[in-house]
């Protein structure tokens, strides 16, 4: 394929990038700049008022709960990219190696159980985990206790919410990158006497670090912002950074504080994105595409 | 050899369990939902002594349920459509041309994928408040639609990007060879080309806006869409309709997205015949 160079004068060019630009400076990176200056501002009796200072930004340093909130959600965001990353290794092996046939109907499964409304799968999850759900209903039948287990409402329900609703980022990330790894390599590890094991350690997983990378990043950034899960199966006993900043908006009415809580998990965010990023552009020309 | 038949089992076994096991994980609360909409006890316990379908007719009869589902229909129609429109094009001049400040165009349009939802909802709110203020309009369903768009896009324009990569221009060549102008090579062959995966894209958008929560919630200010309904219905209290609601919305969404890829694979194969017979 070729690739035409073109310059700004072009209408082409003018047309295929300047709406969707226009759009995204509008509506996404005007309101970021916004949400930057609003944290330099207080509040009055529920009301915004023009005061350019640090107090607010003051107030989040010190306040402790602030603090193990965030630490909370980075915790809780840590243990949800461990599991997602080592549940999808074998997931993605098997469909790139094993289901070659059937391939496309896993991936459209996966694809509509990520697509499906968010409340009613987390709503669906409560039915399931619930003391008289599901999972103890059958449990029961077939001879155990009538609670064998009770989690819902606890930090592990939580847990299973953020793994299912980000699961899929995983798997297709890292899918992507075992497809693209040369079979000769791994035949080449073969014939010289590797096992079948010892060449997924030292070949394919190596090679497939940048989709672990990448899909650990995303799971890891969209886990930051978490609402849903923490608060229908969390039963928003162990609020996380989502909602103590929707609760800063809506109960408390401090838009400036709001804000100034926005930009620290924003920050948070980008400075994981870029850091790895910078890990991404070193491992690439090493696994270089053949 | 006996070791590589006990790692050969060994690997096969935990290759395909842990498939099986992640497809089993994904639809127990989907599974789960389908088998309570079909539960004629108001109290949602398992096991299910007997069953009905009587609460379809109490969800229709709900009072939120034909609007939420109003606007839900709305806001996805009019936000796939915008974004499969700036998608493509954008896709387009990700892969296909080479300009300066490339780098900030696409950095630009991908990183909304990046954001947690709840925080580009918020950051979004603020600006349609600080513009509301300004020219006096109040959240509602277009914020929302707006709110979506801009969700949408990265997704629509990396789904055709992917397809796009590699594309094969021999045929508009040929096309521009011919005589064909700009217009028409785009139209006659570019375009027939490229919408196998505008399509899927347009499709995968269109569910991710109608189940989308986050965005909405933020907003649409009282407008409520089905995601938001059903959030502030299990709130006060859990009601067997919200089981017959996911029943009747999953198999319309199953069915569209096996329809995509049945689409898919029909273009692909006649694409192939096409050039075998050129």
């Amino acid at each position: 394929m070729q690739i035409r160079t073109k310059r700004w004068s072009s209408p082409t060019l003018l047309l295929t990038t300047l709406p969707l630009a226009a759009l995204l400076i509008t509506f996404f990176i005007v309101p970021l700049a916004m949400t930057g200056v609003l944290s330099f501002q207080g509040t009055e009796y529920y009301r915004l008022v023009w005061t350019w200072d640090l107090e607010v930004w003051r107030e989040v340093f010190s306040q402790f709960s602030y603090w193990s909130t965030m630490l909370r959600t980075l915790t809780m965001a840590l243990i949800a990219v461990f599991l997602c990353v080592v549940i999808s290794i074998p997931v993605a092996y098997a469909l790139v190696h094993r289901l070659a046939a059937v391939q496309n109907h896993v991936k459209i499964l996966i694809v509509f159980a990520f697509l499906t409304d968010a409340v009613l799968k987390s709503f669906g999850w409560v039915l399931f985990l619930d003391r008289s759900g599901v999972f103890n209903g059958m449990f029961a039948l077939i001879g155990f206790g009538p609670v064998t287990t009770d989690i819902l409402f606890e930090p592990a329900a939580t847990m299973i919410g953020m793994v299912y609703n980000h699961l899929p980022y995983t798997i297709f990330t890292i899918y992507l990158s075992m497809s693209r790894i040369d079979r000769d390599l791994m035949q080449a590890a073969y014939d010289a006497g590797a096992s079948k094991i010892r060449t997924f350690f030292e070949v394919t997983l190596p090679l497939s670090l940048p989709g672990i990378l990448a899909g650990g990043v995303l799971v890891f950034v969209l886990s930051l912002g978490v609402f849903l899960e923490p608060k229908v199966l969390g039963g928003g006993k162990a609020p996380m950074a989502a909602e103590l900043i929707r609760q800063t908006f809506e109960t408390r009415v401090n838009w400036p504080l709001g804000a100034a809580l926005t930009l620290v998990l924003i920050v948070i965010g980008a400075l994981t994105v870029i850091a790895a990023s910078a890990l991404l552009l070193r491992l690439l020309p090493k696994t270089g595409e053949h | 050899m006996k070791f590589h038949r006990v790692e050969h089992v060994a690997g096969n076994t935990v290759l395909y369990g842990s498939v099986a096991a992640v497809l089993l994980f994904f639809y127990v609360p989907i599974f789960t939902l389908i088998l309570f909409s079909f539960s004629d006890s108001r109290f949602l316990v398992f096991p299910i002594d007997s069953f009905s379908i009587r609460w379809f007719g109490d969800l229709l009869q709900s009072r939120d349920f034909l609007p939420a589902l109003r606007n839900s229909a709305v806001i996805a129609l009019f936000s796939t459509l915008a974004a499969t429109v700036l998608g493509t094009a954008a896709a387009v001049a990700w892969i296909r041309y080479s300009f300066r400040f490339q780098r900030v165009f696409q950095a630009l349009t991908f990183s909304p994928l990046l954001f947690p939802q709840l925080l580009l909802g918020v950051v979004m709110l603020l600006w349609f408040s600080v513009l509301g203020g300004w020219f006096g309009f109040s959240p509602s369903v277009w914020t929302a639609t707006v709110g979506h768009i801009v969700y949408i896009t990265p997704f629509a324009l990396i789904i055709i990007a992917v397809q796009l990569y590699g594309f094969d221009d021999t045929l508009e060549d040929a096309a521009r060879d011919a005589g064909a102008n700009q217009w028409q090579v785009f139209r006659e062959v570019t375009f027939p080309m490229m919408w196998p995966g505008v399509f899927v894209a347009a499709i995968f958008v269109f569910l991710l806006s109608w189940g989308n929560f986050y965005i909405t919630y933020s907003l649409a200010g009282t407008a409520r869409t089905l995601p938001t309904f059903v959030f502030s219905g299990i709130a006060v209290g859990s009601s067997p309709i919200y089981p017959a609601l996911a029943t009747i919305t999953f198999i319309p969404g199953l069915g569209l997205l096996f329809f995509a890829e049945f689409m898919r694979r029909r273009a692909a194969a006649k694409r192939r015949v096409e050039i075998h017979t050129e």
